[in-house]
């Protein structure tokens, strides 16, 4: 500021408004400010919706046998849903605890199928076999079939259709 | 202190800095008092809400989609979901209708001081041609919504376009980008609104303020003799 130049000690008239206009423009410009910044960098502190999805009451899963269940996941971007048509392979044997496996094969993500009679998981492209606890049998899949987490509300199974290892 | 110093002596050897500083703020201004001295803010005014909307509006292009699927869906989640995204909105809807305002009353105190006049008659007309970029940026900037009253108030305004005697008919077309409203409206009025015309604006906005600076404020008038007399 050239106000500089003033060489009277006492808080002169010149002062104080270049005072007062330097004040005020720092409070608008940080409000202006903090306001455009946090509106850019929101995205850094967003959460993560948690998409869980309802797969029905528990009473309708079969004790022992792992059961195909198809549901339809529905994705937030943004403003945008979108649908994708899931499965999942939906295993219990006392009707309260539950494992749920993703339906792909770890091995190259084919789906696989369940072989009734040799109570095996099958998967059709490179001949890989699992057991009924998704662990590997024979054929080249790197580890044990992954699993989606779920939970019990209310008597309905809901799981999180984002696969997870199991560590061998 | 003594390093500030010597930093803004390095910058200034090299930029001009403190020529600059001075020609832009530490010229002088005509003398005036009360209400007449408030007058004179308006043309800075008019400058902070331009910036004000150049910052909003590019925040706001970035959760916006210019198409007939995605614009209301685009402005409600800039309204619901984004952090301060209602009330940078609102800033940007408030800040088109201060433009307008502030803008037209700068005009009026330019013109009722005769301040546009001789050699100041290029600042005017181009303060004229900013006004109507101004009036250019409202009505394509109502349609980005994409709401009933938006859709609408196009759908008006392209109308009385269309009312022009002989070349009426295309130059609706021409703002509705065919036959009939839709896609091609929306994308044409958006490019419009953040490319072209905040271009053209600063641009003109350039040459105002620098011919400001060149010829300095204008004096208030003065009273004549016989106003002097009457009173």
């Amino acid at each position: 500021m050239d106000g500089s130049s003033d060489n009277t000690t006492r808080f002169s008239r010149r002062h104080f408004l270049s005072w007062i206009i330097t004040t005020v423009g720092a409070v608008i410009a940080a409000v202006l400010g903090s306001t455009a910044i946090g509106y850019f960098i929101s995205p850094a502190f967003q959460r993560k919706e948690e998409n869980w999805v309802d797969l029905g009451p528990i009473g309708t899963f079969p004790k022992g046998n792992p059961t195909k269940v198809e549901f339809v996941q529905r994705m937030r971007d943004a403003w945008v849903t979108t649908e994708r048509r899931s499965s999942a392979w939906v295993l219990t044997s006392d009707g309260e605890n539950y494992i749920v496996f993703d339906p792909r094969c770890t091995h190259l993500g084919c789906p696989y199928h369940w072989d009734e009679e040799k109570k095996q998981f099958l998967c059709p492209c490179h001949t890989a076999v699992f057991d009924v606890g998704g662990g590997v049998v024979s054929g080249p899949p790197p580890r044990p079939l992954d699993r989606y987490q779920n939970k019990i509300v209310d008597d309905r199974l809901y799981v999180f259709p984002k696969p997870t290892q199991v560590k061998t | 202190m003594r390093n500030n110093r010597r930093l803004l002596g390095w910058l200034d050897e090299r930029t001009g800095l403190k020529k600059i500083w001075e020609t832009l703020f530490a010229r002088k201004i005509p003398e005036s008092k009360g209400s007449v001295a408030w007058f004179y803010t308006l043309g800075s005014a008019c400058l902070f809400v331009f910036v004000v909307q150049v910052i909003t509006g590019v925040l706001l292009a970035m959760n916006y989609v210019p198409s007939p699927d995605h614009a209301y869906d685009s402005v409600r989640f800039i309204d619901k979901q984004v952090f301060l995204g209602h009330f940078l909105r609102g800033l940007h809807k408030w800040g088109a209708t201060f433009m307008v305002v502030v803008v037209l009353l700068h005009m009026l105190r330019v013109y009722f001081m005769g301040a546009y006049k001789y050699p100041r008659e290029v600042t005017w007309m181009m303060g004229v041609v900013i006004l109507l970029l101004v009036m250019a940026f409202s009505f394509t900037g109502y349609l980005l919504p994409w709401d009933q009253k938006a859709y609408w108030a196009t759908a008006v305004g392209a109308n009385i376009a269309g009312q022009t005697p002989v070349v009426g008919s295309h130059v609706a077309k021409i703002l509705k980008g065919g036959e009939e409203m839709g896609v091609a409206t929306l994308t044409r009025f958006y490019a419009l609104h953040v490319l072209v015309l905040p271009i053209l604006t600063a641009l003109l906005v350039g040459i105002h303020l620098f011919l400001v600076v060149w010829h300095g404020i204008s004096e208030p008038p003065e009273k004549t003799n016989r106003q002097i007399e009457s009173n």
